[in-house]
C-alpha cells in the first residue's frame, strides 16, 4: 500500500516538474554563447538564461538582446547583442557613439568604431533598435545591418547560470549621456582651468 | 557518467552567437561585381558617347571623362578580388577548388585590360568571371 503511494506520489512529482518546465519553456530560453563581440560581458561558452520577447518598455537600454540574423547569409542565426539606441532616438555612429546629439558613456564597450563606419545621424523607426556588439572592433552589429525592428528581438537575457564561477543576473547598466546629469541635460562647456588635470 | 548527464541536462539546446566578421572582413564578391557593372556601363556609354553626352561638352570630353571613370572603377575591381583572394579564400578552399588560383588570376587580369578596352563585351567577359567567384564564394559559405 506504502509503496502505491510512493509511486503515485514520484509520479504526480515528475509530471508537476514537467507542467513546470514546460510553463518555464514558454516564458524563458537558454542559449549557449559562441563568439566574442560581447567580450567581457560574455564569454564564448557562457550558458544564459533569457526572457523571451523584446525588453519591456523603459527598460530597453543596455539589455543583452537575442536577434535573428538580418542578413541572409546569417541563415537566420540567433545573434547577442546590446541595445545601444531606441526607437525615435537620432544616433550618430563612429567613434564614440552620440545620442540625440550627447555622447554615450559606455563602460562596458572597448575598441573602436573605425572613422570609416560612420553612419551620419540616423534616426530610428518608432519600433527599431540599434545594437551593438560590447567589443567594437569585433562585432557585426547594427553598423554592418542597420537597425533592428523590435519584432526581430526573440529574448533578453537575464542570468549566467554557468559556468558557476561567473554566474549571476545579467542587470543592464544605467544610461549615462555627457553632460547629463540625474536633473537633466546641462550645458556643455569647457572649465578653465581643467579640473583635476593630474599635473603638479 | 552522471557529469555527463548534468553537463547534458544543463546545456542550452540553443547557441547564440556574439558574431563578428569583422576581423576577417565583410566579404561579398558582389562589390567587385558592381565595380564591374559600372566598368561595362562606361564601356557602353564610351561607345555611344554621341548621343549620350551633355551639349555643354564635346564628344572627346565625354570620353576623356568615360576613360578616367572606367580606370577607376577597374581598379576597384581588382582591389575587390585581391581582398577575396586574399584574405577570404584559405588553402582548404583552394584544395576543393583548385581552379581558384588561375580564376583570380585571370579575372584581375581582365580587370586590368578592362582600363585599356572601350568594348563592352570585355566588361561583360569581366562579369563572367566575377560570376564564376561568386559561385564558389557561396558554396564555401555553405559549408
Amino acid at each position: 500500500m506504502m509503496q502505491r503511494l510512493w509511486l503515485a506520489l514520484v509520479a504526480l512529482a515528475a509530471a508537476a516538474v514537467s507542467v513546470l518546465a514546460l510553463a518555464l519553456r514558454r516564458v524563458l530560453m537558454r542559449v549557449e554563447v559562441a563568439g566574442e563581440s560581447m567580450t567581457p560581458a560574455l564569454l564564448p561558452g557562457d550558458y544564459l538564461i533569457l526572457r523571451r520577447g523584446s525588453p519591456p518598455a523603459g527598460m530597453e537600454y543596455g539589455q543583452i538582446v537575442a536577434l535573428h540574423g538580418p542578413r541572409p547569409e546569417g541563415d537566420g542565426r540567433l545573434l547577442l547583442k546590446r541595445v545601444v539606441g531606441l526607437p525615435g532616438e537620432a544616433l550618430r555612429v563612429g567613434g564614440a557613439l552620440q545620442v540625440n546629439g550627447r555622447v554615450l558613456i559606455e563602460p562596458y564597450a572597448h575598441g573602436d568604431t573605425p572613422a570609416e563606419q560612420h553612419r551620419g545621424i540616423n534616426r530610428l523607426a518608432p519600433d527599431a533598435y540599434f545594437v551593438l556588439g560590447d567589443h567594437r572592433g569585433a562585432s557585426t552589429d547594427s553598423r554592418d545591418f542597420g537597425p533592428v525592428p523590435r519584432e526581430a528581438v526573440v529574448g533578453y537575457a537575464i542570468l549566467r547560470y554557468w559556468p558557476v564561477a561567473r554566474a549571476g543576473w545579467l542587470r543592464p547598466p544605467d544610461r549615462r549621456l555627457l553632460g547629463v546629469g540625474p536633473e537633466g541635460p546641462q550645458p556643455l562647456y569647457w572649465q578653465t582651468p581643467a579640473p583635476d588635470a593630474g599635473n603638479p | 557518467m552522471i557529469r555527463n548527464a548534468i553537463e547534458r541536462l544543463i546545456r542550452p539546446s540553443q547557441t547564440g552567437y556574439a558574431h563578428c566578421d569583422l576581423p576577417c572582413g565583410v566579404y561579398d564578391p558582389a562589390q567587385a561585381r558592381i565595380e564591374a557593372e559600372s566598368v561595362k556601363a562606361v564601356q557602353e556609354r564610351y561607345q555611344k558617347a554621341d548621343s549620350m553626352k551633355s551639349a555643354a561638352e564635346t564628344v572627346e570630353d565625354y570620353r576623356a571623362r568615360c576613360l578616367a571613370i572606367k580606370e577607376e572603377r577597374a581598379n576597384m575591381v581588382k582591389e575587390h578580388l585581391w581582398v577575396l583572394w586574399t584574405d577570404y579564400f584559405k588553402p582548404p578552399h583552394v584544395e576543393k577548388y583548385p581552379q581558384l588560383h588561375q580564376l583570380f588570376w585571370d579575372t584581375t587580369k581582365e580587370a586590368g585590360l578592362a582600363k585599356k578596352s572601350q568594348d563592352p563585351a570585355q566588361g561583360e567577359k569581366l562579369l563572367g568571371l566575377i560570376k564564376q567567384i561568386d559561385t564558389i564564394f557561396w558554396e564555401t559559405k555553405k559549408a
